[in-house]
């Protein structure tokens, strides 16, 4: 946590859920030939259901899953080796769409012209979808930095996918939290947060992940206050905090 | 019973979100049960959802109030509702044997059993659609019809400042064009059409919307059991094996392929000790099930360790049951519309091996959630694969729960209810 001021204590961030509407984009791929026009031509929105939404998809899954385009490669069209290359490019943390789509068409653009034509078994073609994200105010908001990590804990997963992800990947900068907490005092807590992100982890894995940093990122701002603080001030929080302990003690010696 | 019970997957793996650290509001009823399940912060971020729609007034539309799956969906549906505080009513359009002889044509000839709709069928469904149209209270805002029978009431009371939209439940993707035709003036002029699948989707001029369908995790056919309960009830089945169960549940039609299961269990058993149970609806009204039926019992003389089961209507605790006394639960369907009897296996932590076709492959993700099969010999491999493997039945168990509840829970279709009023309403 840095200990720069923050910038401006009226701009609030403030949280919003998003509830995500999928809808049929049109475009039917029944060859690795359509699946590259259907790519090509399809939205943004097409390109962030198929690949970017999967770890809000499987918020709780072990690993997040290959992207939709490498799942029907693999599965459908029975192409293992396209499958993993068009896996390994859609699990690349945040890209902008352009660069996005243009990775997937590379790797497509190398499968033999012969096989490009191969049809797929009727009734396993794949449909491209768009997902549009219907917001709603979560009824939480921070007004500095350190705000942030106290609210952290209301945060659901899809509002944190939604402000660490997709609002900048939808370019709606005002919903950006890293640049936010950037502009706010919040600097390192930015960083370390661009850092889980890019990882590609399970979205309850990085929730946590970002959390946990943040907390240890406060230990040595913590440490300063709580020092300067008057000592019945400091002996209460010492009874609060040994209190909560015993509490999470006798919790696990009940469930042992 | 002494069937081989699987209890490897039992393990209930935690939310797993963090969101105990967070306090939480009180809630009450059906709300604080979901919370058991997905967590105080999934609950949150419907409730932000619902505030958005306060002071709003939702009517609900069908043709029944009990039997059949939607109508088990709307009596938690709306209770959920109300609980978020969005008023919501539920009505039900009712009708004469005529109205819903043709309605029954309507939904067989949707689902491609293609039958002549008359100059007559079209006039009794308009002249009770009219009818219906003054009797019901339609005086919310956000009005939400579900399926065929009662679409044309907007045709009738549409009324300014209200926003109407289409739910189908049902599997388009073969209808028959003239009943599509008849419809589809009405359906025009709805706000927003709502349907499972994406290839359940016909030709619209209206947006379209994907949700797909839920399971009540509450409901007799989904609750929590005691090993006791599912061995008693098994008993009272007539359930005795010794050896592991593969299963499927679903009634007696060729397109579940009830054959190519008795096939796949026949090359299993061969290789493995292993007991078939087919449970299937009665098929006592319905002579298609009731010839499939007896093909399967002629195919199955001679085999031994089968089971047929011919299940009474309201089986749902025997099914809930015999799902969770199985080892391998199988959906080998050659065709599917969404096939929510995948999800329910899933949710009861079940090894599933399902054919990649419908709306399985939602629920089923490969070597994830269970396995996908595209044949007889690919059925026997794979569910060998889960007999001989306590560990892959577990994990995959595990993840199919986990899935289960992040997508297919009607919390999960609440809200996306929820997000289609809330895009109309802006």
């Amino acid at each position: 946590m840095d200990q720069a001021p923050p910038a401006s204590v009226s701009e609030a961030f403030i949280f919003h859920t998003p509830s995500p509407l999928e809808s049929p984009a049109g475009q039917v791929a029944t060859d690795i030939q359509s699946l590259r026009d259907g790519i090509a031509a399809c939205s943004d929105a097409s390109l962030f259901q198929h690949v970017t939404r999967m770890p809000v998809r499987f918020p709780h899954a072990r690993d997040v899953p290959e992207n939709d385009f490498a799942r029907w490669v693999g599965d459908v069209m029975q192409m293992p080796e396209v499958s993993e290359r068009l896996a390994f490019v859609g699990s690349a943390s945040i890209l902008d769409f352009g660069e996005l789509r243009g990775s997937l068409l590379g790797v497509l653009d190398r499968v033999q012209p012969k096989e490009r034509k191969r049809e797929a078994p009727e009734g396993a073609l794949f449909h491209f979808l768009e997902a549009h994200s219907v917001l709603a105010p979560l009824g939480v908001e921070a007004r500095t930095a350190a705000e942030v990590i106290e609210v952290w804990p209301w945060i659901d997963l899809g509002s944190a996918f939604y402000h660490l992800v997709e609002a900048p990947l939808q370019r709606t900068e005002e919903q950006a939290l890293i640049p936010w907490l950037r502009e706010h005092g919040g600097k390192s807590m930015a960083d370390s947060a661009e850092q889980v992100v890019r990882s590609s982890r399970p979205l309850n894995i990085l929730l946590k992940e970002v959390g946990s940093r943040w907390r240890r990122s406060m230990i040595g701002r913590r440490l300063i206050e709580r020092a300067e603080a008057p000592e019945l001030e400091r002996q209460r929080e010492a009874r609060a905090a040994m209190a909560r302990l015993a509490g999470r003690l006798r919790g696990r010696g009940s469930k042992s | 019973m002494s069937a081989a019970r699987d209890d490897s997957a039992a393990y209930a793996p935690p939310i797993g979100d963090g969101s105990q650290l967070a306090p939480t509001s009180p809630r009450g009823g059906w709300l604080e049960r979901y919370e058991q399940l997905v967590g105080a912060r999934t609950l949150r971020a419907l409730e932000a959802l619902a505030r958005k729609l306060k002071g709003h007034r939702i009517v609900m539309v069908n043709t029944t109030k009990t039997g059949g799956g939607v109508a088990e969906i709307l009596h938690r549906v709306v209770v959920i509702l109300n609980e978020l505080g969005i008023e919501t009513s539920w009505e039900v359009m009712e009708g004469d044997e005529h109205f819903f002889g043709v309605t029954k044509k309507m939904h067989n000839a949707l689902h491609g059993h293609t039958q002549p709709l008359t100059d007559e069928d079209r006039e009794v469904y308009h002249e009770r659609t009219r009818m219906e149209a003054e009797r019901l209270a339609l005086d919310g805002d956000l009005i939400l019809i579900h399926d065929p029978q009662p679409a044309s009431l907007i045709e009738h009371r549409r009324e300014p400042g209200q926003h109407w939209v289409w739910r189908c439940h049902i599997d388009l993707s073969r209808r028959d064009e003239d009943y599509w035709d008849f419809l589809k003036p009405a359906v025009s002029r709805y706000d927003t059409a709502i349907f499972s699948h994406i290839e359940f989707v016909p030709p619209l001029t209206i947006p379209a919307v994907l949700v797909p369908p839920s399971i009540d995790p509450f409901a007799e056919k989904n609750r929590d059991m005691s090993e006791e309960e599912i061995e008693s009830i098994c008993d009272r089945l007539g359930l005795d094996a010794a050896s592991p169960w593969m299963t499927q549940v679903s009634r007696y039609d060729r397109i579940k392929d009830p054959i190519g299961v008795l096939e796949a269990f026949k090359l299993v058993r061969a290789r493995r000790p292993a007991h078939l149970v087919l449970a299937g609806g009665s098929a006592s009204d319905d002579p298609e099930g009731a010839e499939v039926l007896a093909e399967v019992r002629e195919k199955a003389k001679g085999v031994k360790d089968v089971t047929i089961l011919e299940l009474p209507p309201q089986s749902d605790i025997e099914i809930n049951a015999i799902q969770r006394a199985s080892t391998v639960v199988l959906q080998k369907s050659l065709r599917e519309g969404f096939a929510l009897t995948v999800s329910e296996a899933l949710w009861k932590r079940r090894a599933v091996v399902a054919s990649a076709v419908g709306g399985i492959p939602l629920q089923v993700l490969h070597e994830r959630t269970g396995l996908l099969v595209r044949s007889i010999e690919g059925t026997a491999f794979q569910t060998i694969r889960f007999l001989d493997n306590p560990e892959l039945r577990r994990d995959l168990g595990v993840e199919g729960h986990v899935h289960v509840r992040d997508n297919f829970l009607h919390t999960r279709e609440v809200r996306d209810y929820l997000a289609v009023f809330a895009r109309l309403v802006g």
